[in-house]
């Protein structure tokens, strides 16, 4: 019989504990509608006065509302909100794009080709604003860092240059398929094991060609894989000012650092000029930035349409998107090649790393933030 | 009455309760979730959703739905785990012995001993992979020395439970050291190991699955963070999410049935 | 006599893991251990090299061992204290409890990298400051770490009695209030150790993961992941130096805490 009590009593309190969290969640439901109306009226006012791209930077820049990912993404931000006058400082953004949507973010960033995509489209995971959200581009206002390369270490440069050349040159025929055939390369990458929708896939595929064939300026690039002078010089020049490492030694060997230091052209002349033997190596691993996307489209194309094969590699493809980045997996020679993005690469070469670009495959910067007009 | 009485104390009613409650609160927030969030599924889904999702025949990569998918990694990341707890629960009583049999060897390792499970992972993997030069076998490795700090205090701690009487009594008897072992020292340690071995069951996994998001691959970390970074669907994140959970609570369960098993004379202690 | 053997256990106390760590130290700075581990400089610098930095950095450094300790601390308060909670109530109500008891467990089993970010969208709305709402997530992923390990423990503690001992309070006509304040209570103090010193390193482990995912950069986990993503391991091995200073010194106090608190209960019986 005591028992008994002592259940009805804990089943009664256990009741009054679940009301108390129910009434809980709707005096936030209300506080919440309140919010929204509020974050309603602010948007509407904007609507009329119609502001500036620089307007729109500094308002988001005082009230702390611009985003990035950081984690080594953020130095093109960090270079526009210098050049508009801005403190640089930014808030975490997490990986989707809720934190824009609810408005904790109202600058955010997103790569054209994937965030950009899920803002605009309503496919699955989209969130479809389509043509009511605008964008700021980081080559249009001069702050371009350049993105996706491909490298590997000095001393694996020099001890397998046909390797090296032979990668490259089916790598970029690889790009250059996919980028004339941009849908059958998103299905190819979507059958190599990719869990991005097709949808989206085909959306990136469209997406990277137009960063793969267009350089900052906008001009047609039709060599894939050129390492751009002038482009790389500013990416070199901004990473010197933008990328602030604690440790003085390395930091110091980043003001050093020049072109020469970060990459080698003259693998990819020969490789595009078919100048090479038979590889040295013929087994070898390219570790990606990322996750299995279209991002990377020219290797899973090369590969699926034997070109690897032709000049006698056999190649696996790792995949990124792990907290032991490429620059480290290529480094300790896990993998072989790598893609990462020239900032990354020249804070590793920064950090005592010796690593070397061997091609561009990314002419311009993906990189945009996104706001809702 | 009396009928209703054990109805209501019955091990299985119990559980059914506990588990509805947990139902009803998920459910309530996932409600509260879905008017105020456009997407309410990277916030809290509907348990009916995370069920669809696995249900499903959609593919989600080229060739798998979401549930082959989740057992495919699930497999690879168990495996790990069984490995690395395996041998951590071995090199945890190993120590635990060690340092009861030798004031140095405690003295000595036990500061380095939680220095090493303080050390973040992030920092130990990147060392550890060079080591190894094996992703797979770093993974196997970091389980093993995340389990193997609550096996050995615990262990330790049970060794020193040991009453003085208990002792003396041995040492009257002329007993060595390896009868004092055998006859008082480990059977009384052992529903302390157990404890250890409850608590590092899960660790074991969700070390495991932390480690796999180091670096792509096979494994159900992998699987969480692509699906976390927007790669696949978000219910799959949360598939992960409720396995891991339920592989962690059996792994206690099946803990603590071993434990009656070998140890019964504790079934007889008032519960 | 007496006094010649404390100093002696003191030195084999202190001096033991002294003198080993010096060696690794020295074995560190010389390249041996490099050798041994087949790793190089770069993804192990020299502790020389890594002191430097935090030097260089103390400021930097300070801001971030500030932000960690202080989630660690809140957090592991609260979870302590509500799985105790816990605790007693499965106590009261042995039947529902123990059930209880193992759900909370349960949420131990979900790893904290699943945890956080669930987390870190829950409290989205608690605060308009990022600043404030990130440290709500991070809190909240640091007590529902330290919790299970206190509720499982504590249990134990309560229910695991000295022999006839609850007949003895029975005898007395002792009720439920003293029955706990003189029996249970005591008894589980002990167990409340064992769970601090594995949750103290939990929360600590737990507040830097949980960094990880924040929308406000600061902490000295969120520091080791930038550094060791940009590939700056020097760096990095500061901020690991640093978790590890952080980790030592919490346990430190709660070594002393227990010597402290053990012997007065011991006194007391």
């Amino acid at each position: 019989m005591k028992n008994l009590r002592k259940t009805m009593a804990f089943i009664a309190a256990m009741t009054m504990l679940t009301g108390a969290f129910a009434s809980c969640g709707s005096s936030e439901n209300s506080s919440e509608a309140g919010k929204s109306t509020v974050s309603e009226s602010s948007s509407s006012s904007g609507q009329t006065a119609e502001m500036s791209d620089s307007d729109r930077i500094v308002a988001a820049a005082q009230a702390g509302k611009v985003g990035n990912w950081g984690l080594g993404n953020e130095y093109e931000i960090l270079a526009l909100l210098t050049k508009y006058g801005q403190k640089t400082e930014y808030l975490s953004q997490a990986f989707d794009m809720d934190g824009f949507d609810d408005d904790s973010i109202t600058l955010a960033s997103a790569m054209t080709y994937n965030e950009l995509g899920l803002v605009k489209n309503d496919y699955e995971g989209g969130y479809g604003y389509g043509d009511t959200v605008g964008i700021i581009d980081m080559n249009n206002e001069g702050v371009a860092m350049l993105e996706d390369n491909l490298f590997c270490t000095k001393e694996f440069a020099e001890k397998n240059p046909n390797t090296v050349k032979a990668f490259i040159s089916a790598s970029m025929k690889g790009w250059e398929y996919a980028c004339e055939n941009p849908e059958e390369a998103a299905q190819i990458v979507f059958e190599a094991g990719s869990s991005v929708s097709s949808d989206h896939q085909a959306y990136m595929a469209s997406e990277v060609k137009k960063l793969v064939e267009t350089d900052t300026k906008g001009n047609t690039v039709n060599e894939y894989g050129k390492m751009d002078e002038e482009a790389m010089q500013q990416t070199l020049d901004l990473a010197k000012e933008y990328i602030s490492l604690d440790d003085s030694t390395a930091a110091s060997k980043l003001q050093t650092l020049t072109l020469d230091d970060i990459r080698d052209t003259s693998y990819w002349e020969d490789a595009s000029a078919d100048d090479f033997g038979d590889p040295e190596k013929t087994s070898v691993s390219v570790q990606l930035k990322w996750l299995p996307q279209c991002q990377f489209m020219g290797y899973y194309v090369a590969k699926a349409k034997g070109y690897y094969d032709e000049v006698g590699l056999d190649v696996d493809i790792v995949s990124g998107g792990g907290d032991i980045g490429e620059t480290t997996a290529v480094n300790n020679s896990t993998v072989d090649f790598g893609v990462t993005w020239v900032s990354n690469l020249i804070s590793a070469d920064a950090g005592g790393m010796d690593l070397l670009e061997i091609a561009q495959v990314y002419q311009r910067s993906g990189l945009v933030l996104v706001y809702k007009k | 009455m009396k009928k209703l009485k054990k109805l209501l104390t019955s091990k299985f009613f119990i559980t059914i309760v506990w588990v509805v409650m947990l139902i009803a609160v998920w459910e309530l927030f996932a409600f509260h979730v879905e008017n105020i969030k456009r997407t309410p599924e990277n916030v809290q889904p509907h348990l009916s959703g995370i069920v669809d999702s696995l249900t499903s025949d959609r593919k989600i990569n080229g060739s798998q739905t979401a549930l082959q998918m989740v057992i495919e990694n699930a497999k690879a990341t168990l495996t790990r785990a069984g490995i690395g707890y395996i041998i951590g629960i071995a090199s945890g009583f190993l120590l635990a012995l060690f340092m009861s049999l030798s004031k140095i060897v405690e003295k000595t390792s036990f500061p380095y001993l939680m220095l090493i499970q303080l050390i973040p992972i992030l920092g130990m993997a990147p060392i550890i992979n060079a080591i190894t030069g094996d992703i797979a076998k770093s993974r196997i490795i970091i389980a093993a020395i995340l389990t193997f700090y609550p096996v050995a205090t615990n262990t330790l701690a049970g060794f020193k439970s040991v009453q003085r009487e208990k002792h003396e009594l041995m040492y009257s008897y002329a007993a060595n050291k390896f009868q004092i072992y055998t006859k008082t020292m480990i059977p009384a340690c052992i529903p302390y190991f157990f404890t250890g071995l409850k608590i590092s069951a899960p660790m074991a996994i969700t070390a495991s699955i932390l480690v796999d998001t180091l670096q792509g691959g096979i494994g159900l970390g992998c699987l969480l963070s692509q699906s976390l970074k927007g790669a696949m669907t978000r219910y799959v994140f949360w598939d992960i999410v409720f396995f891991s959970a339920v592989i962690g609570i059996l792994s206690f369960y099946i803990m603590g049935i071993i434990e009656i098993m070998m140890c019964p004379y504790r079934r007889t202690g008032k519960r | 006599m007496l006094h010649s053997k404390k100093v002696r256990s003191g030195v084999t106390n202190i001096g033991c893991p002294l003198l080993f760590g010096a060696a690794l130290v020295a074995s560190w700075q010389t390249g041996l251990l490099h050798k041994i581990l087949k790793t190089d400089e770069y993804i192990l610098p020299y502790p020389m090299r890594i002191i430097d930095i935090m030097k260089e950095n103390s400021d930097k450094i300070m801001l971030n061992v500030n932000a960690s300790v202080k989630v660690a601390l809140i957090g592991l308060l609260l979870g302590s204290v509500l799985g105790y909670l816990i605790a007693i109530i499965a106590t009261v109500f042995p039947k529902y409890g123990s059930g209880g008891l193992t759900i909370v467990s349960a949420f131990n089993a979900i790893p904290i990298v699943a945890l956080a970010p669930v987390f870190i969208n829950w409290t989205k709305d608690v605060s308009d400051i990022a600043e404030e709402r990130s440290m709500a997530a991070k809190i909240l992923v640091v007590t529902v770490t330290s919790m299970a390990a206190m509720s499982v423990n504590a249990y134990r503690g309560l229910t695991e009695l000295p022999p006839f001992s609850e007949d003895l309070m029975k005898t007395y006509a002792a009720g439920r209030l003293t029955e706990f304040f003189k029996l249970r209570f005591p008894n589980s103090v002990p167990y409340i150790f064992t769970a601090l010193r594995v949750s103290v390193p939990g929360s600590v482990i737990g507040a830097l993961v949980s960094e990880y995912f924040a929308e406000y950069i600061i902490g000295v986990g969120r520091q080791i992941r930038e550094n060791i993503l940009i590939a700056q391991y020097a760096t990095a091995w500061a901020y690991i130096v640093t978790a590890c200073i952080i980790g030592i010194v919490m346990y430190a106090i709660l070594m002393l805490a227990e010597s402290i608190i053990l012997k007065a209960c011991l006194h007391r019986t």
